[in-house]
């Protein structure tokens, strides 16, 4: 039952102006609120426990002033949690009727936050390193320069679910030499070096880390043509116009002269597509008669630049399919100009006709890229150091030397490799402050696109603009709608539902069909689905509730959707109610299970955690362990395993909460592929929650997520947003922000711009606590 | 891998494509092995640090199978166990120590998480906080004790390397930050060391990425790092003025790192001298099999320490509480889920082919340190190395007598050969004071230590 908005409002006032025993007896009188006051609510429910001595699990609630609400939020906001899931009162001590409870949490949500609008306490983050997926894409931004040097660094530590939590974003002697050296590569391809001394690159296929090489019947690119079967595509930035030797190793082909399948042509500087692969011999049957011989046959390797045919080798294949082993690329040989690259394009704004022109024009190059490196106004003491590296590289070179020396530089600066925000000056009143536009920009760009601002937003930023809640609004939707958004897909999502790790588990491959194409089709298809709810935005419910998917051939074979031929992904309407949503995807379950099994505990251990923001506490320590025999040596079923297991009171507690979830999935093996046995026994999908509340399957768990938890999970993908947006843990004091970013989205059916839009508005996005002095 | 000496010449070259590459050197950075500061009769000991996660099938009388790891008779007259079998071939290079603890693994009221703890406890005898995030803390390792010690003398104070990838998503331990188990070396209490996992990677950070062999343009180069790093700090003390004292924290361990690098310039410009080094294949992506991934790390920190550009490893040959399966020994489980066998025998033998797998690929390090060359004798006679773990029974996660052997000469001070068992709950820490001893770092006390162990 809800409470009256209004009545809440007078409650407030009145716990305000009147003393406490008689405020709310006005709520008793109402039909709508169901309690008589919040003390003695508390002292009727919960002092027996959480009183002044016996401090159950740390809390005392004696001395709870709930006219003050606001200044025991730290408690409150525990106990709201607490009451509102329904873990307290304890299952077995005497709790209040439904109506009680919900006009209880209703009044004390709504005590709690009119008290955080008052008095805002939107945290500190501390300054942030960019992490690598952050590098990559500012240098991407600041350069014109797609070559993911990310990768070049260590991986970062993650906590709360995320690798882009300040606290955690550490630095070391390390990493600091990878950032050199990074700094260093960078700057040589983006102005492109002259000197560069020519090097050779091995690119492979990708492997699975137990099976090795894939030998696939499948065209395995998007960049590859039609009817081409196995191979490989990947980008290569060439430094220079200039010659380079390319040479493809087969697998599987025997040859004396490593040269044969060898080239040397001249390539103009640049990003650009190398791919090689075979012609798909069509009048061949796929599957040989077993036993027979394999024929010897011509087979055409087809070697690709940007799309565009190099050279077709002949190769004769003898038993197993052909496969290309590695291809190398050597360069540059004999360079003949820096060539006109995009990168050369965005940072070149002007070029000195004369040697006087030669000053100015370097600081004017600088001071751009000052600008947008550092994301903020630029001044003269942030550029006359850069001047001297390039004075240096002049002195040394041409002045587009001078220029590359002066970037190198600048890529190691703090202010670049860190994102800071100041106090502002004078300080004193100022402890809860808006930070400045300019910071915004910042915070806004790093949370939609990984990256630095782009002009238009810094722009608007420096002139003030971004205050405007109108201009603020255009930005995020123009982010969204930018190709850059794809990083919250990819790391937003990947981290959330943790698709991500889709990249390295490692099904065993004797037990089920996993390899290369599953793992990228599995992989591709939540990506794409995470970004069909930001690119149409939907409803965040419809990540549990899509009738669609993507699946291209091999997928679709997994899933049992007969009709979808060809590598390719295509969106496809599912009918069977059990596939629907996140949960029916097989990244999420393979992710969720062990190599060799499934894993009930993990799957439900990850409804909790990530859909439901219920982490269960951890294991005891020296848990008994699953036993897989029957007494009377019979093979148990994973249900039969983990009911046993339960009979232990200790693990009962939790394992009460969340088998019941892992159970629902049990229809999918480790890999996500349906099954209706599991050790010879029919799977029973069905589950009960502690209260009794039955469910059965997939779509039975999904239709409960969607009905009675929906606002829990609601909440949750505010939570886990609003720590992806912020780089931080949440504290307390952010609930009443989760609360009003979960509201916000619902006034706009839950579509998932009103989520990010209502993470951008709260305090803790807009705001900062100065430090302590 | 084979890995050979060979003078080069001094200008660069490639051959051609496909074929191994010439160390794309900077001979600046790679010390001749002629110029050590250590003089044949006193040569340096190299210390290094081998980890094992989820404990040692056989190493306490309580758990399964009490013979398989620890040796039944003490002193010198020991058998080998099972699992120690791959060592017997190094028996008077090594000791077999029992007993030893890191009781600060264990809860002490905080609850699950003894992977975490243990990660986090076996070089620094710290227990750790236990926390997601933003406020990780252990205390300071014994490499780095050693490395901030010996780190003057060698171009990197130390190498953290490691065989496993940090998970993605999602958590790693019972509320504990992943960085407790991602790695075991803490610079200090709050500043964990990542571990390296690309042996590519790892290459370039002993050599270099640059192509010139030239020692004038190394020169050039290094002169070059010095300024760029000169105006790291210039920035980095102009912001400091301007931030909070958390903040100022955070930008202070930068300096630090440029600190170190600096001091990295600095000893590599002292012996932009002759050249002579060992070449080795650049390594290209991860090996996709766990043996030749162990080999080639292995490999790395031979030659990290035959060219004396550190003294100080640490290598994890999976990270704490790792649950990677091993199928190449017909292991498709995961580890860490195999080793809660709850005295499944079936499960403790699939545990135990790992853990032997595990001491083959170390037996496989000393086996090539003792065939390294190093001064008047070889590698292994210079080095001390533990190995070992920070849980003993992985099935109950235990913090004591825990499995621990140390392998090497340390220049003539270690007698080896030998089973020694200590009380119950001696810390580890102890032994860890000896072994900062015989690379002469000399600390009282760290962590928990009482006191060096008496005969080692």
């Amino acid at each position: 039952m809800r409470v009256n908005i209004l009545i809440l409002i007078l409650i407030l006032i009145l716990a305000v102006f009147a003393p406490a025993a008689g405020a709310h007896r006005q709520t008793s009188s109402s039909p709508a609120a169901a309690f008589e006051s919040p003390r003695a609510l508390v002292d009727h429910y919960c002092v027996g426990c959480h009183n002044d001595t016996l401090k159950t699990a740390g809390v005392s609630l004696r001395a709870v002033d709930f006219t003050k609400a606001g200044d025991h939020a730290e408690v409150l906001e525990r106990v709201l949690r607490k009451v509102r899931s329904g873990e307290m009162p304890p299952a077995g001590k005497p709790r209040p009727d439904a109506a009680t409870a919900s006009a209880f949490t209703a009044w004390l949500e709504s005590t709690l936050d009119q008290s955080a609008t008052a008095h805002p306490n939107p945290g500190r983050p501390a300054i942030h390193r960019l992490n690598r997926a952050e590098y990559s894409n500012a240098i991407r931004d600041l350069l014109a320069l797609d070559i993911k040097p990310g990768s070049w660094l260590p991986i970062d530590d993650s906590g709360y679910g995320f690798d882009n939590i300040a606290d955690v974003l550490s630095t070391s002697p390390a990493l600091l030499e990878r950032y050199l050296s990074a700094a260093g590569k960078v700057s040589r391809l983006a102005v492109g070096d002259i000197k560069v001394k020519p090097v050779v690159e091995k690119f492979e296929p990708p492997r699975d880390p137990q099976l090795g090489l894939a030998r696939r019947n499948e065209r395995v690119s998007d960049d590859l043509p039609f009817g081409s079967r196995g191979g490989l595509s990947f980008q290569y930035y060439f430094p220079l116009d200039a010659e380079y030797q390319i040479r493809v190793t087969p697998a599987g082909v025997q040859t004396d002269d490593p040269s044969r399948f060898e080239m040397r042509l001249p390539v103009q500087a640049g990003l650009r597509t190398l791919g090689v692969t075979f012609l798909k011999d069509s009048t061949k049957d796929e599957n040989e008669a077993p036993g027979a011989p394999p024929p010897s046959s011509q087979v055409g390797m087809d070697l690709r630049l940007d799309g565009a045919r190099l050279k077709l080798f002949q190769l004769t294949q003898r038993g197993a399919r052909i496969e290309v082993n590695n291809v190398s690329i050597g360069g540059p040989y004999n360079p003949t100009a820096r060539g006109e690259t995009p990168s050369r394009a965005r940072i070149f704004v002007c070029r000195p006709a004369s040697a006087k022109d030669e000053g100015p024009c370097a600081r004017s190059i600088l001071t751009t890229l000052v600008h947008r490196a550092f994301r903020r106004p630029v001044t003269t003491a942030d550029v006359q150091p850069l001047l001297a590296f390039y004075e240096r590289g002049r002195r040394d070179g041409d002045f587009d030397d001078g220029i590359e020396k002066a970037l190198e530089a600048l890529l190691v600066s703090p202010e670049f490799l860190f994102r800071m925000e100041q106090d502002p000056r004078g300080g004193g009143a100022a402890r809860v402050h808006r930070v400045s536009d300019v910071e915004l920009a910042s915070r806004l760009s790093f949370f939609l696109w990984s990256s630095i601002p782009d002009d238009e937003l810094l722009e608007a930023a420096e002139h003030g603009k971004l205050k405007d809640p109108s201009v603020l609004q255009k930005h995020v939707r123009r982010m969204l709608d930018d190709p850059r958004s794809q990083a919250l897909i990819a790391n937003f999502g990947g981290q959330w539902l943790y698709f991500r790790n889709v990249a390295t588990v490692k099904p065993d491959p004797d037990i089920f069909r996993f390899d290369v194409s599953l793992r990228e089709a599995l992989q591709k298809e939540t990506a794409l689905f995470f970004d069909s709810m930001v690119r149409e935005d939907r409803s965040v419910l419809d990540l549990l509730a899509a009738d669609y998917t993507f699946v291209n051939e091999r997928l679709a074979q997994h899933y049992g959707i007969p009709g979808i031929y060809g590598p390719q992904f295509r969106r496809v309407s599912i009918t069977d109610p059990n596939r629907r949503g996140v949960l029916g995807q097989g990244s999420i379950l393979t992710v969720t299970s062990y190599p060799n099994r499934t894993s009930v505990v993990q799957r439900g251990k990850w409804v909790l955690e990530n859909l439901l923001g219920m982490p269960p506490p951890p294991p005891p320590a020296n848990v008994p362990s699953l036993t897989p025999h029957g007494q009377d040596g019979k093979p148990l079923s994973m249900r039969q395993q983990m009911e046993q297991h339960r009979t232990n009171a200790v693990c009962a507690a939790c394992h009460a909460r969340m088998d019941p979830l892992g159970f629902a999935l049990e229809n999918y093996d480790g890999v996500g592929k349906w099954r209706t046995e599991d050790a010879g026994s029919p799977i029973d999908a069905s589950g009960a929650l502690p209260d009794g509340t039955r469910f059965e399957g997939p779509a039975g768990l999904t239709n409960l997520l969607l009905t009675r938890y929906r606002d829990q999970f609601v909440r949750t993908a505010a939570e886990k947003l609003l720590i992806y947006a912020l780089g931080r843990g949440l504290e307390y004091y952010d609930q009443p922000a989760v609360r009003s970013i979960a509201r916000e989205a619902a006034r706009d059916n839950y579509r998932m711009s009103s989520l990010i839009t209502a993470v951008v508005k709260s305090a803790p996005f807009q705001m900062r606590k100065a430090s302590e002095p | 891998m084979i890995i050979t000496k060979k003078a080069l010449p001094r200008r660069t070259f490639l051959r051609g494509l496909g074929t191994t590459l010439a160390l794309p050197l900077l001979d600046g950075m790679v010390p001749a092995l002629s110029a050590f500061t250590k003089t044949a009769a006193n040569p340096a000991v190299r210390l290094g640090f081998t980890y094992v996660p989820n404990g040692i099938i056989g190493v306490s009388a309580t758990g399964p199978r009490p013979s398989q790891w620890t040796p039944t008779a003490e002193g010198s007259a020991f058998e080998f166990a099972p699992l120690m079998k791959p060592l017997e071939p190094f028996r008077d290079r090594l000791l077999v120590l029992s007993g030893l603890s890191q009781v600060n693994g264990r809860a002490l009221g905080d609850g699950p998480g003894d992977h975490a703890r243990a990660g986090a406890t076996w070089l620094t005898g710290v227990h750790p906080k236990k926390t997601e995030g933003a406020d990780i803390r252990a205390g300071v390792s014994a490499d780095q004790i050693a490395a901030n010690a010996l780190g003057m003398h060698t171009e990197l104070a130390s190498l953290e390397l490691g065989l496993e990838q940090p998970f993605l998503a999602g958590g790693c331990d019972s509320g504990y930050s992943c960085a407790y188990t991602n790695t075991l070396s803490w610079r200090g209490p709050t500043t964990p060391l990542p571990v390296e996992i690309n042996p590519r990677a790892v290459f370039e950070r002993l050599f270099g990425d640059s192509d010139s062999t030239d020692p004038a343009a190394r020169l050039a180069l290094l002169d070059k790092q010095r300024s760029i790093l000169d105006y790291v700090s210039a920035s980095l003390n102009r912001l400091q003025a301007r931030l909070g004292s958390r903040d100022r924290s955070k930008l202070a361990e930068y300096l630090e790192a440029v600190r170190d690098i600096e001091r990295r310039i600095q000893r590599a410009e002292q012996q932009n001298a002759t050249i002579v080094l060992p070449t080795m294949e650049r390594p290209n992506a991860i090996p996709e099999e766990y043996e030749d991934q162990a080999k080639l790390m292995m490999d790395l920190q031979v030659l990290a320490w035959q060219t004396d550009m550190t003294r100080v490893t640490t290598m994890m040959m999976a990270r704490e509480g790792s649950n990677r399966s091993y199928r190449s020994i017909g292991v498709s489980d995961g580890h860490h889920s195999l080793t809660h066998h709850q005295n499944d025998v079936e499960k403790i033998e699939r545990v135990m082919k790992i853990d032997k797998l595990h001491v083959e690929m170390f037996a496989y390090l000393i086996d090539k340190l003792q065939s390294t060359p190093d001064g008047d004798g070889t590698l292994l006679d210079h080095s001390v190395l533990m190995y070992g773990s920070s849980i003993s029974d992985g099935n109950a996660h235990t913090h004591h007598d825990l499995p621990i052997v140390v392998v090497g000469g340390a220049n003539g001070q270690l007698r080896g050969g030998r089973h020694i068992r200590y009380p119950r709950d001696t810390p580890l820490n102890n032994l860890l004071l000896n072994m900062l001893a015989k690379a002469d770092v000399h600390v009282d006390h760290f962590g928990d230590s009482t006191g060096p162990l008496s005969d080692i």
